[in-house]
């Protein structure tokens, strides 16, 4: 017997014959998306042809060469406040947004899962604070919000050398906010390693506690052990880290490495394995979409994904064997990589750790400013930071009470009934299943959030935005700069979409 | 009047031997991925036949009265329904559907609309009536399905044998040559089956094609003057209502009849 | 699904876990007393007790701190006061300022007639009403205790807070039976705020009053310019409001709310371009291309229109209109008007949407008098905006302030909406390009910020335009405003789109009816019903976005407050104030479209399937 897939494009082309063409239901579906396609290919052409045209004719090139040439370019915070090329201010400023999203989602979520529970007191003042907190900040524009943060910092006192709050300690003023400052530490490479090894200890001890208490019934507190153990190893590392400097060498070693390895293996290795994956992902598909008898029927969909995986493979494939630098580069950074990890370990001795600094006031000349021994906030990134946090606390609240609200009271109930207290039902019962109503709209808040700190360009605050807005006001490359703009926000939009993906699949999944 | 009498006086009107085919189905396949839902289903209706589709659950019925009305496309075989030929011709499916009116087991009332809406919707915008014309007509169906009152109700506010009438009076708005039923009546509660069969009686005596495919063996006795058992996506055994409930001829269909009667 | 969740909620929050809803409960359930009521809700066990005295400390200390901000004589509120026209229109010029008034007036006579139409506003418990007050009341004794403020002020707050407690004692032990209606509160309280501007010279002790000490106002100050046209305001909005509950009776409901709907639709438009901008027509250009052009496509549309709309007209249409499509685009390809462009494609969307609303004659009438008046408001309308204004103001545009930030807004929901139904329905097609490229477009917009779209736009767009087309900075980021709600509306109709189930579907075609009309009568409007509540969020949202407008330097509402007051001498450093009122406005807005949509949401039963 004929497959029924070959049967029935037959049917098809038999009655194709017959129907005329604008009465064919298939004919008129794909002559209508074609329509479609042809139009807004044609538009984008038509106004990039535009857009080339007039580039042109007011000489604008739009090359990336400005990534490469030296800007003149002062940014007001950041991890290198006067950047030698475009690129590293532009860097810079992807650094500055990715540093207020994190520190950002962070507060947020701590803050916001505070006053949701407070909405949620049975006490009633607290209980219309939070209600008033939410309200009021979710109701005022985030950008108000920013600026007004902005101005009110900006009209404090001028910092002087007695600034106080608390002299010495905490330091606010019209310069920002300064405070103490607990840093990573020449040894703290050498440290992290002897942890590191703490965690394997614990690994294994966990275990064998774990079978002793299957063995024997006795409570062997593994947990408790494997915490214990780590914590010893921490300890005793601030003390003899430096023996393990010689790791320094294993990496020198992986370095000289690196620097021998011939491209060509690069690119014949990465290749195997894109061809690797690309097989794997398309047999993989193959196999679910064939049913237990071997039949298999694809729908147009399906044919579109494998040709777009295939397709992708091949062009990554040629990508990586056309271009030597992509290789090379490969090569170099994974030298560099392990010769910057060698000279992290080339410290001396008597290094520590971790270290701390007070805050300092400096005044290099007739104005007083902030030293570099504090962690200081400058006004801008107080206020996108207040901005961001306040704002999307609100709605972290109404997310996390709606989610616990949502749990469905025979739930607290049977809690009761098998005789948790309160906070216990709350901790055992009724938040493991809010979490899974919870994670969506949270991940919904964090690219919210993300993206909202691209308003920093209102404050000053040099973000990529506005660094890229400095650099595209200098060099006049409007069009590359905005490119990469985009291409960073949808890079960190799919990122936590995928992160909180893959945690809504794995709660899903551990649930049933 | 008893069973028997009805019947008979309904075949007395009807001149079912020189009537016109109407739905005439040659080796109708259809898969669902590879799961094969109908198997050379061939099979004739007449004009003002009735005609009951039996079968265990997962035998293909639904599917196949679901293909007469292109709800679902078959893969192989021909099926022309009243001299049109089901195909990818535009043309053709619209008019087999404007003629070819449907019930469904779920009812799948229009809950936006309200009653007197949902039997006037086609009417108005398929059929192009003028919309005074088509409100009188579905207040005329309303009585006829017996529920002149509940016109100006949203489906939400029916009961379940209310709604199913509702949706009998919006296939018959489309004034269809022929009416198909999937399982009209499974939905329903014990005491609303009557009232929805009672309906269907009604049409059936008025010489309405019918095709119904439903548990309710008393209806199929009493109404169908055809009865088509199917398995495994195949019609296994075609005859009358008296043929079949007593002296059916393959095992699977007596086996089928022990299990259920 | 949805109202199921939303209703098991709020039965759950009045209960155990939590007493959200306990001023919602019937007032029959015995009332605590005083001090019953402390203990259960402030001092129910030792944490709560910490919780409670901390943080009636910080309400404390919060209150007085804000308090002696604002009252703090350095504080400069007449800044905000005096440059209230700036804030609200920006330059617009101060003769033509009746116009603005007429806009005004146009709404509210709308506002009024509507309200009274959809019989808006609930009934309030009196009793209610007397324990809202006496809260008020207290707070603002509190608040006056603890203020800075001098003996004679002290006093007059104080006498206020006594009065409105007063009053909150008198109506508190009314009977429940006893009711008003909140849109008579509503209205009292507007009625208490225009009076006031009779008694308190608004906007006027600023630095005019050092001049001349006894100034109460002076020309271009609040009160004195306002208080008349505010109280003719009022009154057109009362009026109307009886004269809507007076006709409602007579005249069928149904359609006069459809006109109504349709006027709130069109007039802003008519007050925008007509009204406000007062477009300088050109007589002789309006003879002898407007006119032609629009007589032109309004005859040859309708005839075409009538024959499109014949039942029996078939496939015959489809090819037809398909051509006209065809055709429109190929305008582009040639040198001509672009009105002519744009009607052509609108005349082939509309053909190609005849089939599904053909019928009997009056239907065919029906249909071509749809499509006579929208050529009457397309092409008045492009004739309009590309004719000069008469207003003669410094900027490229004729008005800012709030005005045009309530403009845009206006314009983006108008176009957004459609283009995303649009864009949920290409989305959730059978049609793979269809679907390819709207999720892609999708999710490109959503994966980027609003700003560097407007950007893009407002530095970008003169890049794209062939030469001697040209778009204006603000019609540019409209435009991408429209493009970025789209996308996120899109996803909210998408959501409905998904909640019809299949057998709707199913039953649609069964009854014969074509893609297109099972999408417009039977899929659209119960996928939209369902998406309401997360549009409507979105809606404030997108008013929330507006003040994106002032990073790229748009003269509006919060550009004026932040770079363009404080840059006045006599008002250096007065950002925090203005910013201050532009929250408030923000605020009051965002709070009362919020808790306006929660009320509508519960009244239409949303979710009853």
């Amino acid at each position: 017997m004929q497959s029924p897939a070959e049967e029935k494009s037959s049917t098809l082309k038999a009655v194709s014959q017959r129907v005329p063409l604008w009465r064919d239901v298939v004919v008129i579906k794909w002559v209508t998306q074609l329509g479609l396609l042809a139009v807004v290919v044609t538009s984008l052409w038509f106004l990039a042809g535009q857009a080339g045209d007039n580039l042109q004719a007011r000489n604008i090139n739009t090359g990336f060469d400005f990534l490469e040439r030296p800007p003149d370019i002062q940014l007001s915070e950041g991890i290198d406040t006067s950047p030698a090329t475009g690129g590293r201010a532009l860097w810079v400023g992807m650094v500055n947004t990715l540093r207020m999203a994190v520190v950002g989602i962070v507060f947020a979520t701590f803050l916001g899962v505070i006053v949701g529970l407070a909405r949620l007191s049975n006490n009633w003042l607290i209980k219309r604070l939070a209600g008033l907190w939410i309200e009021t900040l979710r109701n005022v524009p985030l950008l108000v919000q920013m600026i007004f943060y902005f101005a009110v910092l900006t009209a404090l006192p001028r910092v002087s050398l007695e600034s106080g709050p608390i002299h010495g300690w905490f330091h606010v003023s019209n310069k920002g906010i300064s405070m103490p400052r607990v840093f990573i530490s020449d040894g703290f490479y050498q440290w992290i390693t002897v942890v590191a090894v703490g965690c394997i200890a614990a690994y294994f001890l966990k275990k064998q506690r774990e079978k002793k208490h299957d063995l024997t019934g006795e409570n062997t507190h593994a947990a408790s052990w494997a915490f214990l153990t780590v914590c010893t190893f921490a300890i005793i590392g601030i003390f003899v880290h430096p023996i393990f400097s010689f790791v320094g060498e294993i990496f020198a070693a992986l370095a000289t490495l690196f620097e021998n390895i011939p491209a060509t293996l690069i690119k014949i290795l990465i290749s195997s394995i894109l061809i690797f994956f690309a097989a794997r992902w398309i047999r993989n598909f193959f196999a679910s979409r064939r049913s237990a008898t071997g039949h298999l029927s694809l729908i147009d969909d399906d044919i579109f994904r494998m040709v777009f995986v295939g397709t992708g493979a091949l062009i990554a494939i040629i990508v990586v064997i056309s271009w030597t630098g992509i290789s090379s580069w490969i090569l170099h950074s994974g030298r560099d990589l392990f010769q910057m990890l060698e000279a992290k370990f080339e410290v001396d001795g008597a290094a520590r750790p971790f270290d701390a600094m007070k805050p300092d006031i400096v005044k290099p000349g007739k104005f007083a400013n902030y030293g570099k021994n504090g962690l200081t906030m400058g006004p801008g990134f107080a206020a996108v930071f207040f901005g961001v946090v306040f704002y999307t606390s609100a709605f972290v609240a109404e997310i996390i009470r709606g989610g616990i609200l949502a749990v469905p009271k025979g739930q607290i109930e049977a809690g009761n009934a098998v005789g948790l207290s309160r906070s216990q039902s709350l901790r055992h019962i009724v938040l493991p299943q809010a979490i899974r109503i919870i994670l969506p709209p949270m991940g919904n808040q964090y690219l919210n959030l993300t993206k909202n700190t691209s308003l920093a360009i209102a404050v000053g605050y040099s973000d990529i935005v506005q660094v890229g807005q400095t650099v595209y006001n200098q060099t006049g490359k409007s069009l590359p700069v905005m490119a990469i703009w985009m291409l960073f926000y949808l890079t960190c939009s799919l990122t936590i979409s995928v992160i909180v993906n893959y945690y809504n699949v794995r709660m899903k999944i551990v649930e049933r | 009047m008893t069973d028997n009498e009805t019947k008979s006086s309904v075949r007395g009107d009807r001149d079912l031997a020189n009537a016109q085919d109407i739905i005439v189905c040659e080796g109708v396949s259809k898969w669902f991925g590879d799961f094969q839902a109908l198997n050379n289903v061939s099979a004739t209706i007449k004009e003002q036949e009735v005609v009951v589709v039996l079968g265990p659950s997962g035998s293909g019925k639904s599917t196949w009265i679901r293909c007469i009305n292109r709800l679902e496309q078959h893969q192989e075989g021909r099926i022309m329904v009243d001299g049109v030929e089901l195909s990818n011709d535009l043309r053709n499916i619209e008019k087999v559907r404007s003629e070819v009116g449907m019930v469904f087991q779920m009812f799948n009332l229009f809950p936006h609309l309200t009653v007197r809406d949902n039997i006037s919707l086609a009417p108005i915008w398929v059929r192009k009536k003028p919309r005074a014309e088509a409100e009188e007509q579905a207040s005329s169906l309303l009585e006829r399905v017996g529920i002149p009152e509940q016109a100006d109700k949203f489906p939400g506010q029916l009961s379940g044998g209310q709604q199913q009438r509702v949706a009998i009076a919006r296939a018959l708005a489309m004034e269809p040559k022929i009416m198909l039923f999937d399982e009209p009546t499974s939905a329903l509660d014990p005491e609303m089956i009557k009232e929805v069969l009672d309906v269907m009686k009604e049409l059936a005596l008025s010489g309405m094609t019918m095709m119904v495919v439903t548990h309710e063996m008393g209806f199929a006795k009493e109404v169908a003057d055809k009865i088509m058992f199917m398995e495994g996506g195949q019609i296994v055994e075609t005859g009358t209502p008296e043929h079949f409930f007593t002296n059916p001829t393959e095992e699977r269909t007596k086996l089928f009849l022990s299990q259920i009667l | 699904m949805n109202s199921a969740n939303s209703t098991s909620q709020d039965q759950f929050s009045s209960d155990s876990l939590t007493d959200v809803s306990k001023n919602e409960l019937p007032p029959k359930v015995a009332a605590l007393s005083p001090t019953e009521w402390l203990k259960a809700n402030l001092f129910s066990n030792t944490f709560n007790s910490i919780l409670t005295v901390i943080s009636t400390a910080a309400i404390l200390l919060i209150i007085r701190g804000l308090l002696s901000f604002i009252f703090n004589p350095l504080r400069q509120w007449s800044a905000t006061a005096t440059n209230m026209r700036l804030l609200m229109t920006q330059a617009y010029p101060e003769h033509q300022y009746a116009r603005i008034w007429v806009s005004l007036g146009f709404l509210l006579f709308l506002t009024g007639i509507s309200l009274a139409f959809w019989r808006a506003g609930r009934s309030v418990q009196l009793s209610q009403v007397g324990k809202r007050l006496l809260a008020l009341g207290a707070f603002i004794l509190l608040a006056t205790l603890l203020a800075p403020f001098s003996n004679k002020a002290t006093i007059i707050w104080l006498i206020i807070g006594i009065f409105i407690v007063g009053i909150g004692f008198l109506l508190k032990p009314s009977h429940e039976d006893k009711t008003v209606s909140s849109l008579t509160l509503l209205s009292g309280a507007f009625l208490l705020a225009i009076l006031s501007l009779w008694v308190i010279p608004y906007g006027h002790h600023s630095y005019l009053s050092t001049r001349t000490p006894k100034i109460l106002a002076e020309p271009g100050t609040v009160a004195m310019t306002t208080k008349l046209p505010w109280t003719i305001m009022f009154v057109v909005a009362m009026c109307s409001y009886f004269l809507g509950s007076f006709i409602r009776e007579k005249i069928d409901e149904t359609r006069s709310k459809a006109v109504l709907s349709a006027t709130w639709l069109i007039s802003p438009l008519f007050l925008l371009f007509l009204v406000l901008r007062d477009p300088d027509f050109d007589t002789g250009h309006l003879l002898s291309t407007d006119i032609p052009i629009f007589l032109f496509f309004s005859i040859v549309g309708s005839v075409l229109l009538l024959w499109l709309t014949r039942p029996d007209i078939g496939e015959k249409g489809r090819v037809i209109s398909a051509a006209i499509l065809f055709v429109g685009f190929a305008t582009f390809l040639f040198q001509m008007l672009m009105i002519v462009r744009i009607l052509t494609l609108v005349l082939a969307f509309f053909a190609l949407a005849a089939p599904t609303f053909s019928g009997q004659k009056p239907a065919r009438i029906r249909y071509t008098k749809v499509w006579i008046a929208s050529m009457v408001i397309l092409c008045w309308l492009i004739t309009a905006i590309n004719t000069p204004s008469t207003a003669k103001v410094p900027g490229d545009f004729f008005i800012g302030g709030f005005a045009i930030t309530l403009m845009i807004f206006f314009f983006t929901m108008v176009l957004a909406f459609p283009l995303g139904v649009l864009l949920a329905l290409a989305r959730t097609s059978k049609f793979p390009i269809f679907r390819i490229i709207s999720t892609t477009f999708i999710e490109f917009i959503r994966g980027v910020p609003l700003i560097t779209i407007l950007i893009f736009f407002s530095v970008m767009v003169p890049l794209f335009l062939p030469d001697g087309m040209d778009l204006t900075e603000i019609a540019a980021v409209t435009i991408a405003f429209i493009i970025f709600e789209a996308a996120y509306l899109a996803e909210n109709v998408r959501g409905g789109l998904q909640s019809v189930t299949r057998g709707q579907h199913e039953a649609a075609e069964a009854v014969g009816m074509t893609n297109a009309q099972k999408t417009f009568f039977i899929v659209l409007p119960q996928a939209l019903r369902v998406a309401i509540p997360p549009m409507v969020g979105q809606i404030i949202a997108t008013f929330k976005e507006t003040g994106l407008l002032a990073i790229i330097g748009i003269f509006d509402f919060l550009y004026i407050a932040r770079s363009v007051i404080p840059g006045q001498t006599q008002y250096m450093g007065s950002t925090r104030e203005n910013l201050l009122f532009v929250s408030l406005v923000y605020l009051v807005i965002c709070f009362a479209m919020s808790k306006a949509s929660q009320r509508v949401e519960k009244r239409v039963g949303l979710g009853e399937r």
